[in-house]
């Protein structure tokens, strides 16, 4: 009866194993996942503990001298407020561009008697495996007078060939019978894109929506050659400031030149203000990605479909 | 009579659909023509503009100078600089510690986590293990410095078990293991992925068939799901071999600084603050370009080994 189970629903598990070894399996993996989650806990414990105990970091499993005056000072920054709002601002333009531009190159290729496709195709294939490189782009943006305007990165920044493949080749699932319907009914190309590809595409375009988002989320190597002004600048080249530059000075206690001690005070709450903004700016992505999660597997693996 | 009007009929219906394609293909032509341009303008032009490594650009200069051309000036001069061999052997180390480490950790994570029967447990490790793909490089490079600090929590550590606290940040012979250890923690869990998804297609009967004949769990693992996951792995490893000189720049421009240079300077960080940030608009394209070449050099041979070992390849 039990050999008869195995056979009805087999799995590609391997079973019969010791307990021993079981238990150790279990153990492994929750020492991987403890390393992975840890280090950023870790920062969520400093930051909220007093800022002398952060400067030592001898706190390791609970805030010590639970402190949320770091908190305090970093929302009351109006420069990580900027910066959010601009981060903001890069996202939801460069999602919906990314949407726009990659359903409208995928669609046009899915139509089958269409002129040139040849050409369309080396067309997007060439940029995916050469680039100029960072120095030529960097001219012409200059070229263009982009240079230190949000354009800078939100053109460049507004399609990627891999997306538009991606795109392509779910549109590429969706049956010809469909189109064809649409079309006796006198339906034009803009309608069926609209109204037969898009609704039926929702999981692709998801995909394309969230895997921009994050990307830009955290991004900030473009932003660090194209946007000097810091009014433009996204949120992790003001985390960088702080964080690796250690240049940005918060809040006006630098300006008064009291007495010595008060500038080692402002050093140490500095110092906390390097986990406070971590969390500040991460929390976000963080909270979010379990439930998005899916999407982003699902990406990896149309991915590898072309590979 | 009758012929006649069916092969007229028969005509104009050609004719139709002549003109429902020509349609069709304006429409989405019209549709896609701008998108076209803007990778034209972004993809494109910066293509061409690869030629200033071979001119003495000046900024303000059009890409196409004919008074500046210097052919391969740069070129040499980057080959008899120090920075060649320098550059060279610094992206070759950490290239090769990724070949050696980094690749293989999602790998390994993959075959033991689907040994883990509780699928539950198993998601909850996995979610976890997705985690640091979606913090920033910033912050990790921020967290790896705080980190590492003289008073920070990994000297913390050693001291407590007597050992001497040390600079590991600014400590040149240090970076390539702090690159490496970042960027798997980083990366390993979302590059797992694709094995997950290599594991699961592997067909359920084989095990059975092993089991029948008497296999033990390593055999199994070797012999059956070991070989379901070797295509993907060659894949990915052909892809490494060609990324070999492209070494994650984003990461070292965080994680190094003038004190590590030594070790932690490639091609990427040199193009950077040579170009970006000292205006050597030829030389540092001239020194990318070389790169590059040598990249696709490499990919090519990878790819031409892989097929001839493994039977399949990149292209």
């Amino acid at each position: 009866m039990k050999e008869k189970a195995v056979l009805v629903k087999p799995s590609n598990r391997i079973k019969d194993r010791s307990i021993l070894g079981q238990i150790l399996i279990y153990f492994v993996a929750a020492i991987i996942a403890f390393i992975t989650i840890y280090p950023m806990y870790y920062v969520l414990v400093l930051s909220l503990s007093s800022p002398r105990e952060a400067l030592t970091m001898r706190v390791y499993w609970w805030p010590k001298g639970f402190f949320l005056g770091g908190y305090e000072r970093i929302l009351s920054d109006i420069r990580l407020w900027t910066a959010y709002k601009n981060t903001i601002f890069y996202c939801s333009v460069r999602a919906v561009l990314n949407l726009l531009t990659s359903v409208l190159v995928a669609y046009p290729l899915t139509v089958r008697k269409l002129y040139g496709r040849k050409f369309v195709t080396f067309f997007l294939l060439i940029p995916m495996y050469v680039a100029g490189g960072i120095i030529p782009e960097f001219i012409l943006m200059t070229k263009l007078g982009l240079y230190n305007t949000p354009w800078a990165l939100i053109l460049p920044g507004s399609y990627s060939i891999w997306y538009i493949i991606l795109t392509r080749s779910y549109f590429h699932s969706i049956p010809e019978s469909l189109r064809e319907s649409a079309k006796l009914d006198g339906a034009n190309s803009y309608r069926i894109l609209w109204n037969v590809y898009l609704p039926t595409s929702k999981p692709i375009l998801a995909v394309v929506a969230l895997y921009t988002i994050i990307g830009v989320w955290n991004s900030w190597y473009h932003a660090s050659i194209y946007i000097t002004e810091h009014d433009w600048q996204p949120l992790q080249l003001y985390l960088r400031r702080i964080l690796i530059e250690q240049t940005e000075q918060l809040g006006d206690s630098m300006n008064d030149a009291e007495a010595l001690r008060r500038m080692q005070e402002s050093q140490i709450s500095n110092n906390q203000m390097k986990y406070t903004v971590i969390i500040v700016s991460s929390l976000p992505m963080l909270i979010a990605y379990p439930f998005f999660q899916n999407y982003f597997v699902k990406g990896v693996m149309l991915g590898s479909l072309k590979e | 009579m009758a012929e006649q009007t069916k092969i007229l009929s028969n005509g104009s219906k050609i004719r139709k659909v002549r003109r429902d394609i020509l349609q069709e293909n304006i429409e989405v032509w019209a549709m896609m023509l701008p998108v076209l341009v803007v990778i034209f303008i972004f993809s494109y032009i910066p293509l061409w503009g690869v030629v200033i490594s071979l001119q003495d650009y000046k900024m303000g200069s059009p890409f196409w100078d004919r008074t500046s051309w210097v052919g391969l000036r740069w070129i040499v001069k980057f080959c008899e600089s120090i920075y060649f061999k320098r550059l060279l052997v610094n992206t070759l180390r950490l290239s090769v510690l990724q070949l050696l480490f980094s690749f293989w950790v999602p790998i390994i994570f993959a075959l033991f986590l689907n040994e883990v029967t509780n699928l539950r447990y198993k998601k909850i490790v996995q979610t976890c293990s997705y985690m640091p793909y979606f913090v920033s490089s910033v912050v990790v490079a921020g967290m790896a410095i705080s980190f590492l600090d003289p008073n920070g929590i990994i000297n913390n550590i050693i001291v407590s078990f007597g050992g001497q606290p040390r600079e590991f940040i600014t400590e040149p012979n240090a970076f390539p293991t702090i690159y490496t250890v970042t960027t798997i923690w980083k990366d390993f869990g979302f590059s797992s992925i694709l094995y997950f998804s290599a594991l699961s297609s592997i067909d359920p009967a084989l095990y059975e068939a092993a089991r029948i004949d008497g296999a033990n769990h390593m055999r199994q693992i070797w012999h059956i799901t070991l070989p379901g996951i070797k295509g993907i792995i060659a894949i990915r490893l052909i892809m490494s071999v060609g990324a070999i000189l492209g070494s994650n720049t984003d990461m070292i421009l965080l994680l190094y600084n003038t004190s590590t240079y030594t070790t932690a300077d490639v091609i990427g960080t040199y193009v950077y603050r040579m170009g970006i940030e000292g205006g050597q608009f030829s030389y540092t394209t001239a020194v990318n370009l070389f790169m590059s070449i040598i990249g696709f050099t490499l990919t090519y041979m990878a790819n031409r080994v892989s097929n001839a070992l493994t039977g399949s390849g990149l292209w």
